[in-house]
């Protein structure tokens, strides 16, 4: 597969002490295709989390490689890590992670602050991502006064707002009632077609998967069913 | 600030510093608390600086009159003798005798009743020589001053805190009052404006009473001077003057002692000095307990706010965006404590110049250093939260509550 935006190759990781390692991921190899809306599916303690914090460089594997956008992830250097994960990835968090003294926009704007983004221009481009998550009108509130769904919304618009190549979103609905879930869901599979954003969301909710183009189902620690739907 | 300490920091430090104002204000009371420390440091740096700077002023000023080129020679008794002299003569011969010396005159100064009236008050009484106006550069409010005509005459000229202290309502100290001194009815024929007491002067003259040293002897022990005052030429070895000076008027009744206006002048320095020292220590110590303060609030701060350091670096913020976050915070918060520690320590020098009854002063270069050395004290404290900050794992830091 020629045009992955992500590759994964025996990736491994335990944790515990190095002579009674206990094993999460048990070698995982795949890869994602760019463009596509992928589900990770699993019982609870399977590795998903795991899982996306490696491939979002904010935690090591034991072993194995990642190829981000087909360049090979050098795990030394934290630097370099930051400079991805802030040209290439998105996260999206369960919890929103809003900071709350900031509005809306100042949190949607986050991304350009670290990419080095003049300040002047930092606040049009947020205006246009909130406008495509549908809180245009909610640019100058603080987190505090949005509601869960539309605090998850700021979040994907700061997830996308540097137009990374991956979006890695760990239960994004996993705190939002069904229909607010829906939703996002919704929000979030518009983005990925008109922005061209590959998503990987990790999900426990299959109504939600059944919308994917593709569901890779783990337990414990390895892949044990990859289907895609066309 | 790219490379240096937190290398790979993309964050300009404009751009960290508007941030840490935004995460201070939001941090409210305790950001205050440690301000305050910070504050007393800074304050007292600016104060002690202050202080030293006017009262160098008033020491330049009260000199200023007198001149700085003046010496004074005082006869004490020596062997068996009750009181020490000096001869009269030749302390007026003494610009001839050498040439380090513009002029001198002799005098006798000590306390007394003295009694105007029904005004009674116990004041500097003197027995000067006509040279001594001159010399000291005495100015007159009424009347003259004591002049080779007096000689043996019962005159008196009257200092202004003295005047003021025997004038009566209706019965003035001017020009033709009379003053009872020992028995003797003496009659003004002058009063001097207000002059400021210098270590120098062997009285203060402004509450004195000043006869002529001729007629000395009714008042005095003996009319025999007792001290001289002597101006050197500007740029006369003050040292080398004393001694010759000394060395002609030596007498076995006297042992002689000689005072140089700049001796009095380092004297009154070197004890500011440790004046000084002394508040700079408290200054130090406030500084200490306010930087110890700033690293409190700013490892508190980091340890609430992992969650945001680990979104932080989610959104690409590397170790060093987020230790120059911390660091600058920090920075900020003391340089907002050093300026409240400015205002504060002009107040103090303005109240302690109002209570000393100096004229208040501030030297310029003096303002910058309280916020300067705040920040300093900021950065230094702030450095050990801000690498723990910056050494976070991304992981740990978003998983915290
Ligand atoms: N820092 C850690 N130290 C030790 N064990 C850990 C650590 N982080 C995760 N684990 C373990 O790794 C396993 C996988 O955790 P992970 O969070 O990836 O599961 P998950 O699939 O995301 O589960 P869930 O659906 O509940 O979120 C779990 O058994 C967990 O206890
Ligand atoms: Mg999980």
């Amino acid at each position: 597969m020629t045009d992955a935006i992500l590759e994964v190759n025996d990736l491994r990781k335990s944790y515990g002490a190095p002579d009674q390692p206990i094993p999460v991921l048990r070698g995982l190899s795949f890869a994602i295709e760019r463009g596509s809306f992928c589900a990770i599916l699993g019982p609870s303690g399977s590795g998903k989390s795991t899982l996306m914090n490696i491939v979002g460089l904010l935690d090591r594997p034991t072993s194995g490689a990642v190829r981000l956008a087909g360049e090979m992830v050098d795990p030394g250097s934290a630097d370099q890590a930051a400079h991805t994960r802030n040209r290439l990835i998105g996260f999206v968090f369960q919890s929103f992670n809003l900071l709350p003294r900031l509005t809306a926009w100042e949190n949607v704007a986050l991304p350009l602050l670290y990419a080095g983004v003049p300040r002047a221009m930092r606040k049009p481009s947020a205006l246009e991502m909130l406008e495509r998550v549908g809180l245009a009108d909610r640019a100058e509130h603080r987190p505090g006064a949005l509601s869960g769904g539309q605090q998850q919304r700021v979040a994907l618009a700061r997830a996308l707002i540097r137009n990374p190549g991956l979006v890695l979103a760990d239960e994004p609905t996993g705190s939002l009632d069904s229909v607010t879930a829906g939703e996002v869901m919704g929000v979030l599979r518009e983005l990925n077609r008109s922005l061209g954003a590959t998503v990987v969301m990790v999900t426990h909710d299959r109504d939600l998967a059944s919308r994917c183009d593709r569901r890779i189902e783990m337990l414990d620690g390895r892949i044990v069913a990859d289907v895609t739907t066309q | 600030m790219s490379g240096g300490l937190f290398k790979g920091a993309r964050l300009s430090l404009a751009e960290a510093a508007i941030e840490a104002l935004d995460n201070l204000r939001a941090q409210g009371q305790r950001s205050a608390l440690a301000l305050l420390g910070i504050m007393i440091g800074a304050a007292s740096i600016i104060a002690v600086l202050s202080i030293g700077h006017m009262a160098q002023l008033e020491t330049l000023k009260t000199f200023r009159h007198l001149g700085v080129d003046v010496i004074n020679i005082h006869a004490a008794p020596a062997g068996m003798a009750s009181v020490g002299v000096l001869d009269r003569s030749t302390v007026e011969r003494l610009p001839d005798l050498d040439p380090a010396v513009l002029a001198a005159t002799s005098f006798i100064a000590d306390h007394d009743k003295v009694s105007a009236g029904v005004m009674k008050a116990t004041v500097a009484v003197g027995a000067v020589a006509p040279g001594l106006a001159r010399l000291v550069r005495l100015g007159l409010s009424e009347g003259r001053f004591v002049s080779p005509v007096d000689d043996n005459g019962l005159v008196a000229v009257v200092g202004a805190k003295a005047a003021a202290k025997l004038s009566s309502p209706g019965a003035p100290i001017a020009p033709g009052a009379h003053i009872t001194m020992k028995g003797y009815e003496f009659t003004v024929i002058g009063v001097l404006k207000p002059s400021p007491f210098t270590p120098l002067d062997a009285m203060e003259i402004d509450d004195a009473v000043m006869i002529p040293l001729t007629g000395a002897g009714r008042v005095f022990p003996s009319s025999q001077p007792t001290g001289a005052l002597v101006r050197l030429r500007p740029n006369a070895d003050v040292d080398a003057a004393g001694k010759r000076i000394a060395a002609m008027l030596d007498n076995p009744t006297s042992s002689l002692v000689v005072i140089k206006a700049r001796e009095i002048i380092k004297g009154m320095n070197a004890q500011k000095a440790i004046h000084n020292q002394l508040l700079a220590a408290v200054g130090a110590i406030s500084l200490l307990v306010g930087g110890i303060g700033v690293m409190n609030v700013m490892l508190m701060g980091v340890m609430e706010r992992r969650r945001e350091i680990g979104l932080r670096a989610a959104v690409g913020a590397t170790p060093g965006d987020i230790g120059l976050m911390f660091l600058v915070e920090a920075a900020v918060l003391a340089f907002v404590g050093g300026l409240a520690g400015l205002i504060v320590g002009v107040l103090a020098a303005l109240v302690s110049a109002s209570i000393s009854g100096w004229t208040f002063s501030i030297a310029l270069w003096v303002l910058p250093l309280g916020p300067g050395v705040a920040t300093l004290v900021g950065v230094t404290f702030g450095l050990y939260p801000a690498i723990k900050a910056s050494r976070l794992s991304p992981i740990e830091a978003l998983r915290a509550e």
